[in-house]
């Protein structure tokens, strides 16, 4: 009788996922630069447009911008990569692998978030060569942490999109026309209580939105956003992306079971 | 024991897809991929599978690999249920699907081994050294730091196989692991697959070529139109079709009453037709040693372009027979 098998591990698949996502962004890095575009025209049509309201919107502009790179970072990347995986025809020898899939999206998602980073960081940093200085931020410590906050609440978001890119080719197409949506709709290019009020109860359903809103609290003193206040946004954010993660982990498993009765799993 | 049981045990296998087309008018198709398959495969062999295109030989390898539910029947593999222990059976199973896609063509083959290692959980202490001895095994030494995007066809195929059985598989799955490749790399191949058997690896490999599995396969199945037809050794299904002699007859066509006329010839039990190019040709298969060349010329004496041959019956033609009796 065979010996019993190699032992997989669910943080050895996430470190081997997180590993090839960056091998393969620097095969290929150029791919950062249009993806940077946007945010950045954007954080300099707001820096003009509000640089006569006061210091604190030149923190609004930031922060826009760079949620908006973060946030399509994480939403492509994470979606993408399994969109990939379907291109590649890799989807079926990993899916045929022991460790279960959701460990190897949630791999791609940290560096999705992480390269999502350094977008932000370079619209910060045109940022400051434009303005001349750095923003005003009242609190940074908590700017930082909140910060880091707002990047799991992304990633819960980048593993449910995961799903489904795993559950059916047409993910990127839905995708395509959401993204525009999305970054209206989380409040990354303006608050969301200016947009009518219909979207508001849409847009509360992406944990990224409370986490934003949280910021400007934080960051902005005198903004108005969301009634509930900071804590009120705080709590939203933690209930919303637990709610994400928890669905995402018990979709996958019903996902893959999808996809081996449907057997599409390389159909791209 | 649990070795004593047979390597794959399928009953009853039957797979059906559903597809719809369209977006908004949606055309539904159903394919019936598979009708009922009974099969058993012992350990410690290479078991081949044939069937033409569409035959359901690629269906039939997902399913035995957890990567594709059947729609009724049971699959054992190494004893154990293929949807219901498809956890059990993952890290002991190697599959192969070959071809140009299932590999990141961005990173070099040895990166693409140590990511599918880690999946796998090989250990740590053992991976570069076992990444290093397949890659040495399937002759990439000098390309295993090279992008994959770089690798021929043949290359790929190697460094699938060495995915493949990365893991010390005790079953692998190679579908058509030499399908596009030239003679020189198809045949080290064979040669690795070969190799794979006398470390007591079960082999489960579908192929269109018949010489191939002649040379790899103990025992053959051959599955037209999502049955299996025949499942025998090599010898054994020479004898099933009826004559071990063959008549070739090429012309510009022929009636219906030239073709009765061939088929009432004493020792004939078959006759199949076939188009080739302008020509028709007959192939006669010839129970006995009665029936000669100058007889079937006698009995076509319209066709100055007649020419008739006389050859040994193979394996393909045993093949085409049986998969011709299924309509294709
Ligand atoms: N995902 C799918 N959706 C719909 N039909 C499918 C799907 N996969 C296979 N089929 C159909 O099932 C049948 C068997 O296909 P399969 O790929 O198993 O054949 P095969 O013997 O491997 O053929 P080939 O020699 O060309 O590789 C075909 O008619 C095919 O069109
Ligand atoms: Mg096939």
């Amino acid at each position: 009788m065979a010996a019993a098998p190699a032992q997989y591990s669910r943080g050895r698949s996430t470190v081997a996922a997180f590993r090839l996502s960056v091998l393969q962004f620097l095969a290929d890095p150029q791919w950062l630069v249009p993806s940077m575009i946007a945010p950045v025209i954007f954080a300099l049509v707001s820096f003009e447009l509000f640089r006569v309201a006061g210091p604190y919107f030149l923190t609004y502009a930031i922060l826009g911008a760079g949620m908006m790179s973060m946030w399509g970072q994480t939403l492509y990347g994470s979606g993408w990569a399994t969109g990939q995986d379907r291109e590649f025809g890799t989807l079926e020898p990993t899916i045929q692998a022991p460790t279960p899939y959701l460990y190897v999206v949630l791999g791609r998602v940290l560096w999705n978030v992480l390269s999502g980073l350094i977008g932000g960081l370079i619209v910060y940093l045109v940022i400051l060569v434009v303005a001349g200085g750095p923003p005003t931020v009242t609190d940074p410590l908590g700017f930082a942490l909140l910060f880091v906050f707002i990047m799991v609440t992304l990633a819960s978001v980048g593993v449910v999109f995961a799903a489904f890119y795993v559950y059916t080719r047409y993910a990127g197409f839905i995708q395509n026309i959401g993204e525009f949506a999305f970054y209206i709709g989380t409040g990354c290019m303006f608050p969301v209580v200016l947009l009518p009020f219909f979207t508001n109860p849409i847009s509360l359903l992406f944990p990224p939105t409370w986490g934003l809103d949280a910021l400007r609290y934080l960051s902005i003193p005198g903004y108005r956003g969301f009634e509930w206040g900071f804590w009120g946004d705080l709590l939203g954010a933690v209930a919303t992306t637990t709610a994400y993660l928890g669905f995402a982990g018990m979709v996958f498993y019903r996902v893959e079971r999808h996809v081996l009765e449907e057997g599409n799993l390389s159909e791209y | 024991m649990l070795s004593e049981t047979p390597a794959i045990d399928i009953r009853g296998l039957t797979r059906v897809f559903e597809s719809r087309k369209g977006f908004l008018f949606r055309e539904a198709t159903r394919t019936e991929a598979l009708r009922g398959i009974d099969l058993t495969v012992e350990r410690g062999a290479i078991f081949g599978l044939l069937g033409p295109n569409g035959a359901g030989k690629t269906t039939l390898t997902k399913i035995l690999s957890t990567l594709l539910l059947p729609s009724t029947g049971t699959a054992m593999v190494l004893g154990h249920n293929v949807v219901r222990e498809a956890d059990w059976l993952r890290p002991r199973m190697g599959l192969v699907l070959g071809g140009e896609r299932g590999l990141y063509n961005r990173v070099s083959g040895r990166e693409n081994l140590r990511y599918f290692a880690d999946l796998y959980g090989v250990p740590l202490a053992e991976r570069e050294r076992r990444i290093a001895e397949l890659i040495s095994r399937v002759d990439l030494d000098w390309a295993a730091d090279r992008r994959v995007e770089e690798y021929s066809r043949g290359m790929k195929q190697k460094l699938h196989i060495a995915r493949g059985i990365l893991h010390r598989p005790e079953i692998l799955f190679l579908d058509e692991p030499t399908i596009g490749l030239d003679p020189k790399s198809a045949r080290e191949i064979r040669k690795l697959v070969r190799s794979l058997v006398a470390d007591g690896v079960t082999i489960f490999l579908t192929t269109h070529y018949m010489f191939e599995a002649e040379e790899l396969c103990p025992e053959i199945a051959i599955l037209s139109k999502g049955r299996i037809v025949a499942r025998d050794t090599v010898a054994a299904l020479r004898q099933l079709v009826g004559g071990d002699r063959t008549l070739e007859a090429e012309a510009y066509g022929f009636d219906d009453r030239e073709v009765e006329a061939l088929r009432a010839l004493p020792g004939v039990s078959k006759i199949l037709s076939e188009e080739f190019g302008p020509a028709l040709r007959l192939t006669l298969r010839v129970r006995t040693g009665e029936t000669q060349p100058e007889d079937v010329r006698a009995l076509l004496p319209n066709h100055p372009e007649l020419s008739v041959r006389e050859r040994r019956t193979s394996l393909e033609d045993v093949y085409l027979d049986l998969v011709e009796e299924e309509g294709h």
